[in-house]
């Protein structure tokens, strides 16, 4: 369902939606790709990886962080998540492109994910998340 | 002012105990009422969760540029007893010694105003910049493991620098009881390449000129002068840093609940001071924070060839002023109700402002009191002030760190373009450069609060004392 950048002075506070978790998981990190780089397109570089933590938010605080090391430590600015939470562990297929500072140079670095109210509800049908994101 | 928070004084208020569930200690927090109208609730509340916090000392602070972050407010400040307390990354913040140190030269106004443009794209080939900015240096893990722990001394050592640069930087340059080992394989790889990197995000390298002296007898012992052209870098540890952060908030997150430890927010994740889990985290912090200030002698040494090479002055003409760290943990010694106390001071988007006659200051500074440097945001002035007794007998030592936000990245981009923006600041004669417009509009400079303000606050209640003001002309953006 995606995901819609809220006011927040400082840093970046986006509220996620999905109609599974795996899809709140999926947009999370798109939604923290798009703030870095902005657009990017599959340039067949795939990585997969698949981690387990105590309870479903600190699942996708560690995910994320994840992401974070291997973009920066990698140069992989990825585009496409295919993620697959079941309880307390996931396993994920990542798809993206090498970074290019002419077409991905244009975004801001994230620090670090918030612990900060890192909560998923369900309201109706629907997951929802606000993740705030450290620029 | 929000319900419950009381006015201790014109530029003065209190968070009573009871604000929050669990407070330990009242807080407090420096603000002008001009200041109070955008300050956040949610600011707040973050002060008064780290009142919760175990063996918080006296009060939970905030500056004049407080602002909602996420655990800690930014401009917090909060000091804990060696023993009782605790220490947590949540009041350091992912971007470990972020920081600020200020140059002066010998050249004037005049001397830069036909080539500023070429100064400034000549200072942005050579100064990595940007997402995805990868270092010139070509750093083996020992270098590596030798920059985290002797910071700025490792840079000088290896030419990046002179030998005095060291003796005028928070610190000497380098934290004691940096543990290497406490940092993981993954930081080490994210540190690497980015040496001497500029970032990005807020952080910039600008070429100011003294435009105003407000204490001369301050000024002339830091060595400025009006018309002055000086050179100022703010950036931070870079992903080495964040990897830090992220790793040991993962390992703290579970001391918390190994030491019953209880807390409003996650992000708080602390351990005793003393214990294991702390230690190491303060290890790690120290190996960060020691690369940061290693990181920002390397590109003050790349701006100063440049200027050699451009403007035929001797690399020795300029002087580090003093490099301050805003985003740390430092173990210090402090007077509280009349007893020397050793406690665990957090800065987090803080400034140290020891005073006249503290240690660790440099000798050539003890009569005046520490340089304290405040950022501007973009296009608008930097301010150089003074530590105080005030600031050693009030905050633990500490003062504002820079000018605030006061307008989101997306409020910001839809007020300002990127372009607009440029062609504005190059009418106030201030030449911007950055890989990308977008940077631009988030940036700018209603996004933030006024410094001039959040200055005036601190001169006024005494945390530091005004010494100059500095005007950007040229100003490159990560």
């Amino acid at each position: 369902m995606g995901f819609e950048e809220l006011d927040h002075t400082a840093d970046v506070l986006m509220r996620v939606q999905g109609a599974t978790v795996d899809e709140v998981f999926e947009d999370a990190a798109r939604a923290m790709f798009s703030l870095m780089y902005g657009t990017c397109e599959d340039g067949g570089i795939v990585r997969s990886l698949s981690m387990e933590s105590e309870d479903l938010e600190s699942l996708l605080h560690d995910f994320l962080s994840e992401l974070l090391y291997i973009s920066d430590a990698e140069n992989i600015v990825f585009c496409s998540f295919d993620v697959d939470v079941s309880g307390t562990s996931l396993s994920a297929v990542l798809r993206g492109d090498a970074f290019d500072p002419d077409r991905h140079g244009g975004g801001t670095i994230v620090k670090g994910v918030s612990y900060s109210g890192l909560r998923i509800v369900k309201e109706d049908e629907t997951y929802v998340l606000d993740i705030l994101f450290d620029i | 002012m929000f319900e419950g928070v009381k006015r201790a004084g014109p530029l003065e208020w209190v968070v009573p105990v009871g604000f929050v569930p669990n407070m330990r200690v009242p807080g407090r927090f420096f603000l002008s009422d001009e200041l109070a109208r955008t300050l956040e609730e949610g600011a707040v509340r973050q002060l008064a969760n780290v009142a919760t916090m175990p063996g918080i000392v006296k009060h939970s602070l905030a500056m004049p540029d407080i602002h909602w972050g996420y655990g800690f407010p930014i401009g917090g400040v909060a000091a804990f007893d060696m023993a009782e307390g605790v220490i947590s990354p949540g009041g350091v913040g992912f971007d470990i010694n972020c920081g600020v140190r200020l140059v002066t030269s010998p050249l004037t106004e005049n001397d830069i105003f036909r080539t500023k443009r070429e100064l400034i794209e000549e200072i942005f080939r050579v100064v990595p910049t940007g997402v995805g900015a990868r270092s010139p240096l070509n750093l083996s893990n020992r270098d590596l493991t030798e920059v985290m722990v002797s910071g700025a001394g490792w840079a000088v050592e290896h030419g990046y620098g002179m030998e005095p640069d060291v003796a005028y930087c928070e610190e000497q340059g380098a934290m004691p009881h940096a543990e290497p080992d406490a940092v993981s394989a993954k930081a080490r790889q994210r540190g690497l390449p980015q040496a001497g990197t500029l970032g990005a995000g807020n952080h910039f390298l600008e070429i100011q000129v003294v435009r105003e002296v407000l204490d001369p007898k301050a000024a002339a012992a830091f060595g400025l002068s009006e018309g002055q052209i000086c050179f100022m870098i703010h950036c931070g540890s870079r992903g080495l840093g964040h990897q830090v952060c992220t790793d040991h908030l993962k390992i703290l997150e579970g001391a918390t609940k190994r030491y019953g430890i209880s807390l409003p927010d996650r992000q708080l994740a602390c351990a005793p001071v003393n214990s294991p889990e702390g230690r190491s985290y303060f290890g790690a912090m120290a190996c960060a924070a020691n690369y940061a200030w290693a990181n920002r002698q390397i590109i003050m040494h790349m701006t100063r060839t440049v200027i050699e090479r451009m403007y035929r002055i001797d690399y020795a003409e300029m002087k580090l002023v003093y490099d301050v760290a805003h985003n740390v943990a430092k173990y210090e010694r402090h007077v509280v109700d009349g007893t020397t106390l050793e406690v665990c001071v957090h800065r987090k988007g803080a400034t140290r402002a020891f005073g006249p006659g503290a240690p660790d200051i440099p000798q050539a500074y003890a009569a005046v009191g520490q340089p304290v440097i405040i950022p501007g945001s973009m296009g608008t002035s930097s301010y150089l002030l003074s530590g105080t007794e005030t600031a050693m007998e009030r905050t633990f030592g500490s003062t504002c760190h820079g000018a605030g936000r006061v307008m989101s990245r997306t409020a910001a981009k839809k007020e300002v373009r990127g372009r607009e923006l440029r062609n504005q600041l190059a009418r106030e004669g201030i030449y911007v450069r950055a890989r990308h417009e977008a940077v631009l509009a988030e940036e700018a400079p209603e996004a933030y609060k006024p410094s001039s303000e959040v200055v005036r606050v601190v001169d006024e209640v005494g945390l530091s004392r005004l010494v100059a003001r500095l005007e950007p002309l040229g100003v490159i953006k990560g």
